[in-house]
């Protein structure tokens, strides 16, 4: 007694210390592109883009006032408070830093001017020299008498040598000149660019440092005509985690209430629905520890799984509870009882869900992983503790009456109206997939996103008040050092140059003006370092063809940068405020990558001809959309394959159960309806396909499926009695049935659109499989065991 | 030709006056009087006094209106720059570079690129609605029939970089007399008519340009 006293102490501790462990290490990746394919060019493409151009700190504030300069003070305001708290944010940016200071450009300038072709920069140094200096000037002058170009003239003004007149696109230097990554064109809106002080550890630092930095915001612009929004990495982070904490915790919690409802109204008896759900929360609790230790982050499909979870375990404890009521005998006959049922359900569930690892979508993969260990560990508990304490109630407990619910399911009247029922149901649905159609694929990034957002209301308005680049695609160049990845740049713009020709694309900008080319620096310091001693020269000439001392400023500055580059290792890469915040957007050097972003404006419908004709070895056309594209060619053949293969396991597990070619073909035939009527339903409802629902499929096959397997065992034990079965297990499989579609459906109410999708499609399916197996079924065994009937 | 941007917002503006509210009537009448333009000839001369030069440039041009949606617009002599509007698209042509920039005119209007094109372009509003619509007017004075009025466009990016556009006309015909660019940093930019022909037959090959041999490339705005 002692020993055994000893034994579950250890056990509980054991399990506590497990469980502490793995709760410890729960965390969330709100990272979409981690359920996708990673070999997929897209998939690829944008974890690069997120990885190295996202700006995981940068939180984006925006700012829509009635006037532009209501909206103006409200920007330095918000940009001066948050500046003052410094424990809290490293820089916050209101404007372009080169309107504060356009003397920086001076530098980002002399790098352009080094990076150019040896020729070009052989015939500038030429036009500097004593013979060439003072026509040089006149063609100045000359250009700014007669250029129609504010540009031209502004720069020209202050460039009396024309140094920026080797450069051929000039495009960049004034993107602060007008509409800007800052402000709409009508100065309504304005953006501040936040940068939190610290990397957040986890999602909760994420959530936390944004809601203390919407309360600064609030109360520093406490004007209501103001409207601020929050969105970039640090917001999305917010705003996905904590919906995902909340969608778990409260579908797990809903799924708990209404599985206690269900119990209750069929058997009344307080404690072992007690004991029930006690039997829930501690296989959640063990899988969710199991989830922390052994798995990756957890993502909104693995957040979905504990209601599934749930809603599945709790079938075995029906069982058990169901055959414990009939059981007279001893805890250990009931296990042995209960062992078969449970342990093929069970089996065939796990297996299906952990041969999902077969699958190339880590997110099928984690999701499987995750059921198949809350099964496992579901018929363990519910084996081993709850059939013990279901006998110790039950000893104690007189004999009962039973219940309305348990008579109606003893009726014959009501099998029979049930199955008419049903027979109407399956006929109306498959006659909807022949009118309707099956319904249409959506693999847009709409499904990839929760339902409600601050983050994204505040970047739909971004992208509605100042710049919309859903339509462009990003063209990432990755090397492994500058050198790769400018030859990787040049074959990129080589093939851009080529699509554009071919009419696929309508404007691209790549990173190749701006990118350092080691070989032109090398050559060019040489020929540009030496200027700065004739700064005195040049000056004096500019001034006597009529230039202001102060028109030479910018010219001096950037001899003078040249002059201090030539003993700085090559490549160069220009490093004040100015230039780091325009390189960010366009070159990344983490990790010893080095990446270069662009942005392509295809023309529409040519993208994907486009993306096949500039994707190369280390580049990426990419966006949400192409993502989409791709996955709508990708993802339907991938879940056919996983069905096949794991249709082919069940078939082969459940061959071995039944022993009985007949039972497969009828479980073969069952499962066909179930998926046709599901199709059917879903197109009435005006749902459709998606990554995350075409997931429901597989969690239909492995949890749907064991209805079939539960009542097609029972016709066999019952040999063949189809009322016999149905009363053994009616109730049994109505009450699984109702809290897995209670599982699902909870999530049908998350905030993430393609999880809530899962949650309606399976709790759809799983009805309409509950309905087939339980009413149909066993009038098609009877049909086509007509001897075993006889008999 | 993105910073034309802010220069070109200049067209879009209205009055602004914190005490007096000026007297527009003159400016009414002058718009009125503008849909009776069917066609322009004159010179001009085109006088750039920029901050970072000691003394300011001048360049003589001439431009010719041939109605909506028609214009040549030369300056220099001979002519180093010359735009022509045919319809929905300006040439910029630089002959000596035998190169031309083609701009959509309704890309110039959406993205700004226009500013340099303000400069030539006729009438600056369709009526008194439309030019309040688009105008801050923030002077008008009135001396021996020369009406010099100070308007601010009302865009926000344009007035970032704007002090103000001025111009001077007639107020007994209607002719204008000069238009001013002035920008915020002390820089102006400034036209004066002169030699003005009003609704006389021009010949419709001064809107032709023979472009053999000219490199023709889209203009980026």
């Amino acid at each position: 007694m002692e020993k055994t006293k000893l034994r579950w102490i250890g056990i509980v501790v054991a399990l506590l210390v497990f469980t502490g462990a793995g709760l410890s290490h729960i965390s969330f990746n709100v990272d979409i592109l981690k359920l996708l394919p990673t070999q997929l060019p897209q998939v690829k493409g944008l974890s690069l883009f997120l990885k190295h151009f996202a700006q995981p700190k940068e939180l984006i504030v925006t700012i829509e006032a009635p006037t532009p300069e209501a909206a103006d003070a409200a920007a330095d305001a918000l940009s001066a408070a948050f500046a003052k708290r410094p424990d809290l944010v490293e820089r916050a940016v209101s404007h372009a830093p080169w309107e504060k200071k356009p003397a920086d450009l001076s530098e980002l300038l002399a790098y352009l001017v080094l990076n150019q072709p040896p020729e070009k920069i052989r015939a500038l140094a030429a036009s500097l020299s004593r013979e060439q200096a003072d026509a040089t000037l006149k063609a100045s002058m000359e250009k700014l008498g007669e250029s129609i170009s504010p540009q031209e003239v502004a720069l020209l003004s202050y460039d009396p040598y024309n140094l920026a007149g080797v450069l051929n696109d000039m495009g960049f230097l004034s993107n602060g000149g007008q509409q800007s990554g800052f402000s709409s064109s009508d100065g309504t809106f304005r953006i501040v660019y936040v940068e939190s002080a610290h990397s957040f550890a986890n999602y909760k630092a994420a959530i936390a440092w944004v809601k203390e930095m919407r309360q600064l915001a609030h109360s520093t612009i406490p004007d209501q005509t103001i409207h601020l929004g929050f969105t970039g990495e640090p917001a999305f982070m917010a705003d996905i985690s904590g919906s995902m904490e909340w969608d778990m915790m409260s579908s797990g919690f809903a799924t708990l209430l209404v599985i206690a409802f269900i119990f209750w109204l069929c058997y009344r008896r307080a404690r072992p629905l007690f004991d029930l759900q006690a039997m829930l929360v501690l296989i959640f609790t063990l899988t969710l520890a199991a989830a922390g230790l052994f798995l990756n982050q957890l993502t909104v499909i693995g957040v979905g799984c504990a209601a599934i979870m749930i809603g599945l375990s709790v079938d075995y404890g029906y069982f058990v509870y169901q055959r414990s009521l009939r059981h007279g005998g001893s805890v250990s006959e009931l296990q042995r009882q209960c062992v078969r049922n449970i342990s093929w359900t069970s089996g065939t569930t796990a297996a299906v869900f952990f041969a999902l690892n077969f699958s190339s979508l880590p997110g099928l993969s984690q999701l499987g992983n995750l059921v198949g260990i809350g099964v496992v560990i579901g018929a363990i508990v519910m084996l081993t503790v709850y059939a013990r304490l279901t006998m110790r109630f039950h000893r104690r407990e007189e004999a009962r009456p039973p219940s309305v619910v348990e008579r109606l399911f003893s009726t014959p009247g009501f099998w029979q109206k049930g199955a008419v029922f049903s027979a109407v149901l399956v006929v109306f649905l498959l006659g909807v997939l022949v009118v309707k159609g099956p319904p249409p694929p959506d693999f847009s990034a709409r499904t990839l996103r929760p339902r409600n957002s601050e983050a994204y209301i505040a970047l739909d308005r971004i992208y509605a008040r100042l710049t919309d680049d859903r339509d462009m695609l990003s063209l990432i160049v990755a090397g492994k050092d500058e050198a790769e990845a400018l030859k990787r740049l040049r074959t990129a713009e080589a093939s851009l140059a080529a699509a554009e020709a071919h009419g696929d694309v309508k404007n691209s900008r790549t990173a190749l003006p701006l990118w350092p080319v080691a070989m032109n620096q090398r050559t060019n310091l040489p020929l540009l370092a030496p200027l700065a001693a004739e700064i005195t020269r040049l000056h004096g000439r500019a001034v006597a063809a009529g230039f202001k001392d102060e028109a030479f400023v910018l010219d001096e500055s950037i001899f003078r940068q040249w002059a201090a580059w030539s003993t700085a290792p090559t490549p160069i890469w220009p490093a004040n405020e100015t230039s780091r915040w325009i390189f960010r957007r366009v070159a990344s050097r983490d990790d010893g990558q080095f990446l270069a972003l662009g942005m392509v404006t295809p023309m529409p419908g040519h993208e994907d001809a486009l993306a096949a004709r500039v994707q190369s070895d280390g580049a990426w056309l990419v966006s949400w959309n192409q993502l989409g594209r791709e996955l709508r060619h990708v993802i339907p053949r991938e879940f056919q394959h996983i069905i096949i293969a794991l249709g082919a396991v069940v078939v082969l597990l459940l061959t071995m159960a039944f022993r009985s070619l007949r039972a497969v073909g009828l479980f073969i035939v069952t499962t066909t309806l179930v998926l046709a009527c599901l199709a059917g339903a879903m197109s009435l409802l005006g749902m459709s396909w998606n990554f995350f629902n075409l997931a429901a499929l597989l969690l239909l096959l492995g949890t749907g499926t064991d209805y079939s397997i539960l009542l097609l065992l029972a016709l066999t034990r019952n040999g063949g009695d189809a009322p016999a079965a149905q009363r053994e297990l009616g109730l049994v499989i109505c009450l699984c049935a109702f809290s897995a579609s209670a599982g699902f459906g909870t999530i049908s109410w998350a905030n993430h659109i393609g999880l809530a999708s899962l949650g309606q499609t399976c709790a759809l399916g799983l009805v309409i499989d509950a309905l087939i197996s339980l009413f149909l079924l066993p009038r098609v065994w009877t049909l086509i065991h007509p001897k075993r009937q006889a008999a | 030709m993105r910073l034309l941007y802010p220069f070109l917002c200049l067209l879009c503006a209205l009055p602004v006056f914190a005490g007096e509210p000026p007297d527009l009537a003159p400016v009414k009448k002058w718009l009125a009087k503008q849909d009776e333009l069917h066609t322009v000839q004159a010179d001009f001369t085109q006088t750039r006094s920029l901050r970072a030069l000691r003394s300011p440039i001048a360049t003589p041009g001439h431009i010719w209106f041939g109605g909506s949606d028609t214009l040549r617009w030369e300056l220099g002599e001979p002519a180093k720059t010359i735009v022509i509007r045919k319809g929905e698209t300006y040439f910029l042509i630089q002959p000596a570079k035998k190169k031309v920039e083609r701009y959509k005119a309704d890309s110039i209007a959406r993205h700004g690129g226009a500013m340099g094109f303000a400069m030539m372009n006729f009438p600056i509003a369709k009526d008194f609605a439309d030019f309040t619509r688009q105008f801050d007017t923030l002077a008008v004075s009135v001396a021996d029939n020369r009406c010099h009025l100070e308007i601010l466009p009302r865009d926000a990016q344009a007035k970032k970089m704007l002090e103000a556009i001025k111009i001077d006309f007639d107020t007994a015909n209607g002719h204008l007399l000069a238009f001013e660019l002035a920008t915020r940093d002390g820089s102006s930019m400034r036209s004066d008519f002169t030699n003005v022909h009003l609704n006389q037959k021009i010949d419709r090959h001064v809107f032709d340009y023979d472009f053999t041999g000219y490199e023709i490339v889209d203009g980026k705005n």
